[in-house]
């Protein structure tokens, strides 16, 4: 049976031999920062989380088990947010307003907002700014594709806490991204 | 609004990349794969890997700061250990020493040809018993000068060491004993041996001092180096700290005859010259002619407070150094109980630590941590303040400047505890060993009694970003 690349990078990364690991880092390091700075928003602190969530893998590599393509991907990430959100817990932003955010009310439109003509990069930008408690919950929810029970388990927060914090969060990226295309809607007339 | 359009939002950043940290491979690698070359560095037993720690790239101009203290720290390493294979092997030093002890009471006792021979007969006896002592003291003096100075220039310049030993030696002892001698020369001259005894014995109170003091320094020089090199890999958090501690190593010791803090605290000299009669010192003498004499010199605690910054270089590993000063103090007493001389050495260091730390458990807002660094102070003044007391009345109180300044260096090692208060400032505790090595000096401090102590130190950090 012929192993593909993927695997042949897990029995390297077992081995402990740093090239592979920094062949592993080379590979998925921007988009393990992606998914690191979905939730944490200091520089540094994405610095340290990230080295964290290495050092985690380095150590707990025995534990992964090949699963078809891409479950080595699945599973780094799995230790990002996972270390992501040890640091949120560890170190709760008390600069954030976890009060009252204007959410528009009339959130009667039928469709979401359209996300075409919007670099990934805008939206990036909107979801860092975006409250962190609102903004972890819809990371679970959009990202990780928890359910509101799962992330009221990890974030010990009541289930319903859950569902209105994605609810916020949502409603105002949706607004963000209304505002946005507004905007650059008048920059061309 | 149904939530259709947060599938596609997560199908559409599905590929998303951010740019990945700066040096954050570096310090991955460091924490996985380089973690032996630190613990040896940590562990002072691969020069090596300081050395090569060193001479990494010097890209800042913090960088080049930190490489020179590194540059400083390994060669005073260097030299203590060079000094500490030299005292394995204490056949050549003593040689020196004794030579030095000979070459010094030579020039004493030219000196004190002059008068005064009357008077010393009476003191003799008690010089010479003082003799003994002051040789022995001397020859330990000597050697510790011997080892401070020969490292220190060899670190520096191997060319000048020769220089540096023979002025330094002869420069120390000539001041010393010129001093003590020229004042004990009216008394002496009959009592030369005891006369250089005395002196020797100041000597030897003096190098104590310096060498812990120098012992200390190397210590945190020698953390300092280390983190300097950690830090040149990838720089990361400055922190300022304020740091305060005492060593817990205040000790007193007791020995028979007479003693001197310094060469200098019989400073009856002077005052023998001008009046025998009256000398407070020569009264000390004859009233204790036949009693049992001893002295006591009990060193009071260090007291340390400083000023330090923090380097963190990565995660776990972090250099510092700062500025500290230290006060050691003694108290030497010596005669009988109703006739003595009652003498207080206060002696001010500065030093330089350079300290190397390695995070070892984060928790929350504390973080264990092991440190290990040197110290290298200098003593910047000095001074011994001498009462004579005759009969149980305070005859006559003198003070002298401690012309002496040795370097003492130290090396130490901790474990240290910190709590960060808010995002930028940490408390910490940190209870430690520390080593000072002998300054050569003839100061006679807590350091030369007991160079091994144990201490805390409580301080402030802040971490500048």
């Amino acid at each position: 049976m012929k192993e593909n690349n993927e695997q042949i990078l897990v029995n390297r990364l077992l081995k402990k031999e740093e090239a592979a690991w920094k062949e592993l880092f080379g590979a998925y390091s921007g988009s393990l920062t992606y998914v690191c700075s979905r939730y944490i928003i200091d520089k540094e602190d994405v610095h340290d989380v990230l080295q964290n969530s290495f050092v985690q893998m380095f150590r707990s590599i025995e534990s992964f088990e090949y699963r078809g393509s891409g479950s080595l991907r699945a599973w780094i990430t799995k230790i990002v947010v996972n270390e992501s959100l040890k640091h949120i817990k560890q170190n709760p932003d008390l600069k954030t307003v976890s009060g009252d955010f204007e959410i528009p009310d009339e959130q009667n439109e039928e469709e979401g907002p359209n996300l075409e003509e919007i670099s990934q990069h805008t939206i990036m930008k909107m979801i860092r700014s975006l409250p962190e408690g609102y903004r972890t919950v819809f990371n679970l929810y959009v990202f990780e594709q928890k359910s509101h029970k799962e992330i009221a388990e990890i974030m010990g927060i009541a289930e319903n806490s859950s569902a209105s914090q994605l609810h916020r969060g949502k409603a105002l990226l949706a607004q963000k991204i209304k505002e946005y295309k507004m905007s650059k809607a008048a920059q061309y007339e | 609004m149904n939530n259709e359009w947060l599938n596609d939002l997560r199908n559409k950043m599905e590929d998303h990349t951010e740019d990945v940290p700066d040096g954050l491979w570096n310090d991955i690698s460091n924490e996985l794969f380089g973690e032996d070359n630190a613990k040896n560095v940590v562990g002072f037993s691969d020069l090596k890997a300081q050395e090569n720690a060193v001479k990494m790239n010097y890209k800042t101009l913090l960088y080049r700061i930190g490489g020179v203290a590194a540059a400083i720290a390994m060669f005073f390493i260097g030299g203590k250990l060079l000094d500490f294979n030299g005292k394995k092997e204490p056949s050549e030093q003593p040689k020196y020493s004794s030579h030095q002890a000979k070459t010094g009471s030579g020039k004493k006792v030219s000196h004190q040809e002059s008068p005064v021979e009357k008077e010393k007969e009476a003191v003799e006896n008690y010089f010479n018993e003082r003799n003994d002592l002051s040789i022995i003291n001397s020859n330990i003096s000597h050697v510790f000068n011997k080892n401070i100075f020969v490292n220190p220039l060899n670190k520096t310049k191997n060319s000048e060491t020769n220089l540096w030993r023979n002025p330094v030696l002869e420069g120390e002892k000539a001041n010393q004993e010129g001093n003590l001698f020229n004042q004990n020369q009216n008394l002496a001259q009959g009592q030369n041996g005891n006369t250089i005894e005395e002196k020797e014995g100041t000597e030897e109170i003096e190098n104590y001092e310096l060498l812990t003091k120098e012992e200390r320094e190397w210590k945190e020089k020698f953390k300092e180096a280390e983190k300097t090199k950690l830090a040149k890999n990838q720089p990361k958090k400055w922190m300022l700290g304020v740091v305060t501690g005492n060593a817990s190593s205040n000790s007193s010791e007791q020995y028979p005859g007479y003693a001197t803090l310094n060469g200098t605290t019989l400073s009856l000299p002077e005052i023998w010259g001008m009046n025998y009669g009256e000398d407070p010192l020569m009264a000390i003498l004859i009233a204790n002619q036949d009693k049992k004499v001893d002295a006591k010199i009990k060193h009071k605690t260090p007291i340390t407070f400083g000023a330090s910054v923090y380097y963190s270089l990565s995660r776990r590993w972090g250099i510092g150094t700062g500025i500290n000063y230290t006060r050691l103090s003694a108290e030497l007493t010596t005669g009988s109980n109703s006739d003595f001389i009652s003498s207080e050495q206060n002696i001010h260091y500065v030093g330089i630590p350079v300290q190397v730390n390695y995070n070892v458990i984060e928790k929350g807002a504390f973080t264990g941590y092991v440190t290990g660094g040197t110290v290298i102070e200098k003593a910047v003044s000095g001074d011994i303040k001498t009462k004579y007391t005759v009969d149980g009345v305070i005859k006559e109180e003198t003070k002298e400047e401690i012309s002496e300044k040795p370097v003492q260096v130290s090396v130490n090692g901790a474990v240290g505890l910190q709590l960060k208060v808010i995002k930028n400032i940490g408390i910490y505790a940190e209870p430690g060993v520390s080593y000072h090595f002998n300054d050569n000096s003839s100061l006679n401090t807590v350091y030369k009694e007991k160079p091994l102590n144990f201490n805390l130190k409580f301080g402030i950090r802040v971490l500048l970003d």
